[in-house]
């Protein structure tokens, strides 16, 4: 296994879904389910067995829109708002509107969610405005019955295959990808009618404090291919300065889920033990609040929940050490920290774009379509805001099903021979030096350039320098990297990708001059929001073998805002100083 | 300029008395989302090799024999 | 050079062979690959090793049977549920409570009255799911078992049937000499609009347990009753701050204005959960009396206090 082959197969389908994590293996049962006839392949860089973010389950939703809980309306209303307005509402009610259905369908396949003692959805009120966290303590098992189904509806699977470019026609409109096997260097070329980019976040963009590469927030394999992959092909990508940061346990660097927590009567705290957050909802803005704290006298931060009565820490530890991250349990017994007993310090993650807990991603519509013809995308790396797992379910569902009548529209399209070869050449370079620079070693280079000059508060002048970095960096990558079997290679890829979004991220910030999101788009020098001109989505794209960046207005609202609610709502989240 | 080889502490730990990869068991192997573990030529067992840990856990869990462990990185503990 | 990108998963007949192999670790990898298949015609193969002699062998085959659903694969983990190892029956408890179709309940249902009350335990967590009538008569007698964890899972079978006519013995069960059966059998009672499933939750106010009063207290604002109020009052002077916060968000959403008196000190109280939940209280109430001790706690320490309160008083001018 590792030895580099060589090897090129093409393979023709309808639909080519990249990424088995959690959006794609939804699109691709989507499609078969529409369209039984459908060919279509499911492209993984890992094993859809155990793949993306919910690799190992995950312990609760918190964004169900369940009926006699919350309305689709006062959700959309609830995420225009938690994004500072920057929001196309149409697929954000058209995921409240489809969600619930969704989560039955995935009951149905054996994904359990908190019941009450009769058996009805047992849906927990966190805040007065509404009531979305619905938990899931038997959450482990998602992967395995997602896949139970894939293979029920036998959808096609490639696992250990890495998508390196997308394929795209004379027409241009998407032809297919080009894929490399990550154990042998084979390639693959797919061509096909539709592509639904499922790749998850850039997770690994920025450096976690530990200076471990793979100590991320994230899921470590999700290294912003899809978000690279998309602007090569020419679609557009929105407001990637709203970057993903959250608030973690410190060094173990996985959520503190107080989502899953709060019900319970746990909060965030500060070294005094006080609530300090106003904030209703996990946003930018409460990052901030954290972000002050932390830098604040009153730091650092906390997980608190050894006010509660030691049966329900029992009951909260089940949760939290079963599923998402069962090795937070490991964490705390090597650190010798009980929650019984005292606080457990927390902090901020690296950066990273993830519209599943931002707002950073590629451009879509309410059918999942991006800006490309034939291109979908879904999951954190579309850009429908905060939209977490279920979004990822129910977007990729989305996607699927337009998808499944998109394909009786169209032909398969022509592929380009000379890119082919040209992208084998490209991919394949490190592996024919003899000498140079590792991957990992550029890598972490590149990582901490990233945190060096583009993390927030967020300067100008800095984030000036790093894009020269970038640039060195991006010289030593076209030169001298080198691999020396295929899983080095796929490494070699991966910082391909985070070098791109590293200079995306860059651009993007220094386009905005304002500051929004708290802060994802904190800009030392633009302290205000000014909506005067910057009400608009910032879409950044690849044109004429540039990176570009331009304004879009925001679709109108079709659920409204009144100024007078927003305020009412302002009033509410935010201490008016005396 | 050649390459050195610099040490680490590897997170996940095979008990090789318990795994049974030398009887065709991949298991460890294919759900590992980073693909860092591999089966040994010399010893016909799994083991982790390449220093890449998310600590998810994957491994642990489906493991037929409880044979494998995931520890905390010992960057992180 | 060409070659093959996509998973196979082996035929199962070619796996199946395997599965006669005399190394026992060999036959676990092949029921492994057998599950993998997603193959209702691997369901076959699979079952015919729950006599296997190697406990590691069965243990596997508990788990590969909860990947698939049915009556074949019921039958099977029925085998493996009376093992006489203990991790391979243990296993094939939680495969049972993987079980969706109403068909995996028959091979389920005679073991009910096992001899062993794990087996009768595992057996009523299977059957919740399915909420099948038939599994009423069984439940009903497990709820009188000598055994209190056989008694918790009956009393959940008859929670998610959620039939009027099991009243008297979800009552009956709210008065269970053990704690756990009386949580469950109070949470049940939810579903039911009847004075005396209220009747027996009230009561439930008082029990010696906290958890079970926290549940009662919750249970009574699902219910509706306004007969729950005076009791749910009282419980606002519980000993445990966990319970006066379920009492005050059931009085909230009872409306139960009678209560004001007493929810205006818990504006004060050192908890700040149980402030944050006697202001959503009177806000839900909206009654102007509690405007003045309100606009006190405007500037609560307490961020979620203070939202809460600026909430409680907008619906008072409202």
């Amino acid at each position: 296994m590792d030895a580099i082959k060589d090897g090129l197969s093409q393979v023709d389908c309808d639909v080519l879904v990249i990424g088995g994590g959690t959006a794609g293996p939804m699109a691709a049962l989507k499609v078969k389910q529409n369209n039984p006839k459908a060919r279509v392949v499911l492209l993984e860089k890992a094993n859809v067995k155990r793949s993306g973010a919910i690799s190992m389950g995950m312990d609760g939703l918190n964004n169900a829109v369940v009926p006699g809980y919350a309305t689709p309306e006062q959700y959309t209303k609830e995420i225009t708002i938690a994004n500072d307005g920057i929001v196309d509402q149409a697929p954000v009610l058209k995921y409240a509107e489809r969600c619930f259905e969704i989560i039955q369908e995935l009951d149905r396949f054996g994904i359990r969610f908190q019941k009450t003692g009769n058996g009805d959805y047992d849906v927990k009120k966190v805040h007065h405005l509404g009531t979305y966290v619905l938990p899931m303590p038997n959450g482990d098992t998602v992967k395995k019955a997602l896949y139970r189904q894939l293979r029920r509806e036998q959808v096609l699977i490639s696992n250990r295959y890495m998508a390196t470019r997308l394929l795209t026609a004379p027409d241009g409109r998407i032809a297919g990808a080009i894929a490399v096997n990550t154990r042998s260097a084979e390639f693959l070329v797919l061509r096909a009618k539709a592509v639904i980019l499922c790749l998850g976040a850039a997770g690994r963009l920025g450096l976690p404090q530990s200076g471990y590469l793979w100590g991320t927030y994230e899921n470590a394999t999700n290294s912003g291919d899809g978000y690279a992959m998309a602007f090569h092909a020419g679609a557009a990508l929105a407001n990637l300065e709203c970057y993903q940061i959250n608030p973690l346990i410190k060094d173990y660097n996985g959520p503190a889920c107080a989502y899953v927590a709060g019900p319970f009567g746990a909060y965030t705290a500060n070294a005094e033990g006080n609530r300090f957050i106003e904030s209703d909802y996990w946003s930018g803005q409460m990052m901030q609040e954290f972000y002050n704290e932390l830098q604040s006298g009153k730091g650092p931060v906390f997980l608190k929940l050894n006010h509660l009565h030691p049966d329900t820490v029992g009951e909260i530890e089940t949760i939290l050490h079963k599923v998402e991250r069962p090795s937070r349990g490991r964490f705390h017994a090597t650190r010798g920290t009980d929650y019984r007993e005292k606080m457990i310090e927390m902090h901020i993650s690296e950066i990273g774009f993830c519209s599943g807990h931002s707002a950073s991603g590629v451009f879509v519509d309410e059918f999942a379509r991006t800006t490309v013809q034939g291109l979908y995308a879904a999951g954190d790396m579309a850009n429908v805001p905060h939209n977490y797992m279920l979004g990822a379910f129910t977007n990729g569902a989305v996607a699927g099903e337009h998808a499944a009548s998109y394909i009786g529209e169209v032909d398969l399209p022509e592929i380009d021979a000379e890119f082919i070869a040209k992208e084998r050449a490209r991919v394949l370079a490190p592996t024919k030096r003899e000498d140079g620079i590792p991957p990992n070693q550029l890598e972490y280079k590149t990582r901490r350039f990233v945190n060096d000059y583009l993390q927030p508060p967020k300067v100008t002048a800095r984030m000036k320098i790093g894009q020269q970095r970038f640039a060195e960096i991006r010289e030593d990558l076209d030169t001298a990297m080198v691999a020396r079997d295929s899983h080095e290679l796929m490494r070699a890829l991966e910082i391909a990708s985070i070098l791109d979004c590293a200079d995306m991220a860059a651009h993007a910030s220094l386009f905005r001059t304002e500051s929004r999101w708290g802060l994802y788009h904190n800009r030392v020098e633009y302290p205000e929001k000014d909506d005067e001109n910057w009400f608009c989505h910032t879409l950044l794209r690849k044109k004429d073998g540039r990176m570009v960046s331009e304004k879009q207005p925001i679709a109108p609202y079709s659920v409204p805002i009144e100024d007078e609610e927003r305020g009412a709502y302002d009033q509410l989240r935010v201490r008016k100083q005396a | 300029m050649p390459l050195a080889f610099s040490p680490t502490t590897v997170p996940v730990v095979v008990d090789d008395a318990k795994c049974i990869a030398e009887k065709g068991c991949t298991v460890c192997v294919d759900v590992c989302p980073l693909d860092v573990l591999r089966i040994s030529e010399e010893t016909g067992k799994a083991y982790m090799k390449y220093d890449e840990c998310w600590y998810c856990m994957p491994c642990e869990a489906d493991c037929p024999t409880g044979a494998v462990t995931v520890n905390i990185p010992y960057l992180l503990r | 050079m060409l070659f093959e990108p996509f998973e196979d998963f082996g035929d199962v007949g070619e796996i199946a062979a395997r599965l006669r192999e005399s190394d026992p670790a060999v036959r676990r990898l092949a029921v492994i690959e057998l599950a993998g298949t997603a193959s209702p015609d691997a369901i076959g193969p699979i079952g015919s090793l729950t006599e296997d002699p190697d406990a590691g062998v069965r243990l596997q085959v508990a788990l590969a049977l909860g990947e698939f659903d049915g009556a074949a694969a019921a039958e099977g983990l029925a085998r493996l549920v009376v093992d006489a190892d203990p991790n391979v029956a243990a296993a094939a408890a939680a495969s049972l409570t993987e079980l969706k179709q109403p068909e995996a309940g028959a091979p389920l249902l005679p073991l009910a009255a096992h001899a062993s009350p794990f087996v009768r335990a595992a057996v009523l967590g299977g059957l919740r799911g399915l909420r099948l009538d038939a599994a009423l008569g069984p439940a009903l007698i497990a709820l009188t078992d000598p055994e209190p964890g056989v008694r918790v899972q009956a009393a959940g079978v008859i929670a998610y049937l959620k039939r009027e006519d099991a009243l008297p013995s979800l009552i009956a069960a709210a008065r269970d000499p053990e704690p756990d059966v009386r949580t469950v059998a109070v949470d049940a009672l939810a579903f039911s609009r009847h004075d005396g499933a209220a009747d027996a939750v009230v009561q439930a106010l008082e029990d010696a347990h906290w958890q079970v009063r926290a549940s009662a207290a919750e249970t009574l604002g699902r219910i509706g009753l306004v007969s729950a109020i005076p009791g749910l009052t009282r419980t606002l002077g519980d000993t445990f701050w966990q319970v006066r916060q379920k009492a005050l968000r059931s009085l909230g959403s009872l409306k139960a204005r009678t209560a004001i008196p007493l929810i205006l000190p818990l504006l004060g109280h050192e908890v700040a959960i149980l402030r944050k939940e006697a202001a959503a209280a009177l806000g839900e109430m909206a009654d102007p009396v509690a405007r003045v001790e309100l606009e006190q706690r405007a500037d609560d320490p307490d961020p979620e206090v203070r939202k809460t309160v600026r909430w409680a008083l907008g619906r008072l001018t409202a």
